[in-house]
């Protein structure tokens, strides 16, 4: 509130066109790099996908064709556009609780005095590193129904188990939710462990001298102090799932059966194997108001939370 | 903070500067390129496709440099599920591929959609085989690749599909023929499997081989339904497609089709699979041919992974199984397979030309193509000359190979040609939701017709 009354009151205070006024026009000169920049290459883009969402139109051909909003009925109509839903709202869900808790108890474990744990946080933070691409092809080969999983499966006296992992609807995604917590839990382990970092001492100390076991100090004293983190990392997933593509493209191609079909690998099949610009943009235009309400909506979420608390 | 040495009129002097940059440079971005034709004997190009084997196009660059030294070519290959994604930025950015291949129908790159990036090669033709340019020639792809009047691109070969391919040393190996019933084939699989091997492995995946299998069931059980069904003049929901994607499913329920097709890809999981000897059948057309030849089946294994190349496989066609038990005699389809275009915005647009139109219609390039063993040439009278090839196992393969150019001599349906996008997807569909147990043959059959759109 002060510096809104301070500002109003220069406002009023100086003379217009005064040297105050024209060096403060002046400084929005140095905006102009990033809002040229910002405005060619996003929102342009955004525009211009905006635009193709209303067309029929192959991406190439020189004649594409406005049809107004059919893509947009046509999206509401398609089974397939909600399955790929559905299954970024599973992602979501799962994704989040895993990586959060793993990512919670590797820093809790890390918080602790043990031996090499320096080793330890490479060895959880490398998957975060390793290029999607990278590792694809050796998930599809661990996957296959003659691949290094179900050899394990044998191994341990679990044959009955044995699969074809990525040939079967229920199955697959549950290989795309494994990979995706393989390599995003180093991520929450990082916030999580830096988060803990900041919790002072002495509120510990207070509750131990209180009585508090490990359990009540977990439960009652750090949990409740990474809320926000929590958050962030609720946002991050949320965005994460909304975007997702490369894992499913490159393990699975949203099969079978459209079982991992995702927003993003489904705006790839229209759009390049099916040469389907224009609906294909009308499902990235969706895509990109889901993503901007689900932050919008963590965001709030998270304030209210902390308001409340406060 | 505030910057006092700049005025107002240097600060709109300089948005101007900017804001004129900009347009210059949007002007400068959509102008393309200047047009010219360059050398038609000298230049450095690229070329992009998602076949042949970098050392089949290896063999047509070098038998073209005899006759153009000065034109240096660099294959690229693109596995065919990533061709399109990878081929439509660069044809619109200004360093994309000299030369690029494309497809007749489908879904990906095909000449309808990305033909307009590419020049009327009509001209080059002429100027090569004269004004009655397109005697000798294909018919089809000629036709298949010309839009809007204009030769869109070169069609190089031809491929046909509908046979099996089989490592015959595996067969020998434990004593069994090749199937030609159910019956057969169900018996020859249990061997396989009991000795840890697949049998008949193949990919439901985009790429739409599994396509090739339906049709030729379809073949099977109701010759020349398929092909109608394709042009829209039999429903997709009939009897006869009932019939073929309940014995598709029945393939794997069987134990003939190996588990886990819905996960797997054509390319590369069941060719390196069977190329290097883990499993004993699979689905392939003409072009899998060219791995007869020992150094082009040499340079696939080592790009499978397989480290010892020195024991090769004897791989030969056979016939499809009667599957449907009705004794028809299963026709084979062929496509003219990629053809050659040239990129509008090439900086050597002569020279690529040169490249394109000798390849696909000079006799020269056509002998290297049928020698290749990858396509059937598209230039009659041009056949492989066999006593030029070295084949991995020439004494057995032979009567195979001899079979299959009879099979595919007089082949009058269409493979792909005539299959459109959405249709493609639904085929697709049609095969996975029934061997995934998401739809009964008689629903996926429905939905495939609703799907279609036709």
């Amino acid at each position: 509130m002060t510096t809104v009354t301070r500002a109003g009151a220069t406002r009023r205070g100086a003379r217009k066109g005064g040297p105050q006024d024209q060096a403060r026009a002046v400084n929005y000169l140095w905006l102009l790099p990033a809002f040229v920049i910002s405005v060619a290459v996003i929102y342009f883009c955004v525009g211009y996908t905006a635009w193709i969402s209303l067309l029929n139109w192959d991406g190439i051909s020189p004649d594409p064709v406005f049809i107004g909003i059919k893509n947009f009925t046509r999206m509401a109509a398609d089974p397939v556009f909600w399955d790929a839903l559905q299954h970024t709202v599973i992602f979501f869900v799962v994704t989040f609780v895993g990586q959060a808790f793993l990512g919670f108890v590797f820093a809790v474990l890390l918080h602790s005095k043990l031996r090499f744990a320096v080793l330890y946080k490479i060895i959880i933070f490398v998957p975060v590193v390793i290029a999607p691409a990278t590792m694809a092809p050796i998930f599809r080969v661990m996957y296959t129904p003659t691949g290094q999983v179900n050899n394990l499966l044998a191994n341990i006296g679990l044959g009955f188990l044995q699969q074809p992992w990525l040939g079967q609807s229920n199955t697959a995604l549950l290989v795309i939710l494994s990979i995706a917590i393989w390599s995003g839990t180093g991520i929450s382990f990082i916030l999580y462990f830096a988060a803990m970092g900041q919790i002072e001492q002495e509120i510990i100390e207070a509750a131990r001298l209180d009585g508090a076991g490990s359990l009540r100090v977990l439960t009652s004293i750090i949990w409740p102090n990474l809320r926000g983190t929590t958050v962030a990392i609720a946002m991050l997933t949320a965005i994460g799932s909304l975007k997702l593509f490369d894992i499913p493209q490159l393990v699975t191609a949203g099969g079978p059966n459209y079982a991992t079909e995702f927003l993003g690998t489904l705006i790839y099949r229209q759009s390049v194997p099916l040469n389907a610009v224009g609906y294909a943009s009308a499902l990235s235009m969706t895509l990109l108001v889901l993503a901007v309400g689900a932050a919008i909506l963590l965001r709030l979420t998270g304030r209210e939370r902390g308001e409340r608390r406060a | 903070m505030s910057f006092r040495w700049i005025t107002k009129r240097k600060a709109r002097a300089a948005v101007a500067i900017v804001a004129t940059g900009l347009v210059m440079a949007s002007l400068a971005a959509c102008s393309g390129s200047s047009g010219a034709q360059g050398s038609a004997t000298k230049a450095n190009l690229t070329w992009w496709g998602w076949t042949p084997d970098q050392a089949v196009a290896e063999n047509a660059i070098k038998a073209f440099n005899k006759q153009y030294p000065n034109i240096h070519i660099t294959f690229k290959k693109i596995q065919d599920a990533d061709y399109a994604a990878a081929l439509r930025p660069a044809l619109a950015s200004s360093s994309g591929p000299d030369v690029f291949n494309l497809l007749v129908g489908g879904t990906g790159a095909t000449v309808k959609t990305y033909g307009v990036d590419a020049v009327d090669l009509t001209p080059a033709m002429k100027k090569l085989r004269g004004s009655n340019w397109k005697q000798g020639l294909f018919a089809t792809g000629v036709t298949d690749f010309t839009v809007g009047g204009q030769l869109k691109a070169a069609p190089i070969g031809k491929v046909a599909s509908g046979m099996m391919w089989i490592n015959l040393d595996l067969f020998n190996k434990f004593n069994l023929k090749p199937p030609t019933t159910l019956a057969e084939w169900k018996s020859v699989c249990k061997v396989f499997r009991a000795n840890n091997l697949g049998c008949f492995r193949e990919g439901v995946d985009p790429a739409g081989f599994e396509q090739d299998t339906l049709h030729t069931i379809a073949n099977s059980v109701r010759p020349g339904f398929y092909e109608k069904a394709i042009a829209g003049k039999a429903k997709w929901s009939d009897p006869a497609m009932v019939q073929t994607l309940t014995i598709w499913k029945n393939l794997q329920s069987d134990g003939i089709l190996d588990p886990g097709a819905l996960g797997i890809q054509q390319y590369p999981d069941v060719n390196n699979a069977f190329l290097s000897g883990k499993v004993a059948m699979v689905q392939m057309g003409t072009w899998y041919r060219q791995y007869t030849r020992t150094d082009t089946l040499k340079a696939a294994l080592q790009g499978a992974g397989v480290a010892d190349t020195s024991k090769l496989l004897t791989m030969v066609p056979i016939p499809f199984p009667d599957v449907a038990g009705n004794g028809n005699t299963i026709a084979a389809f062929s496509d003219p397979d990629y053809a050659l275009a040239v990129n509008k915005k090439s900086k050597h647009i002569a020279a690529a030309e040169t490249f394109a139109t000798w390849l696909g219609g000079s006799k020269a390039g056509q002998q290297v193509i049928a020698n290749n063993l990858d396509e059937d040439p598209v230039l009659a009278g041009v056949t492989p000359d066999y006593g030029a090839v070295p084949l991995v196992n020439a004494k057995e393969q032979t009567p195979y190979l001899d079979w299959l150019s009879k099979y595919t001599s007089n082949v009058t349906e269409a493979r792909l040609a005539n299959i459109s996008g959405t249709l493609d997807q639904a085929l697709l569909d049609s095969a996975s939701s029934t061997l995934g147990n998401k739809a009964t043959p008689s629903q996926a059959a429905q939905t495939l017709q609703s799907q279609s759109g036709q």
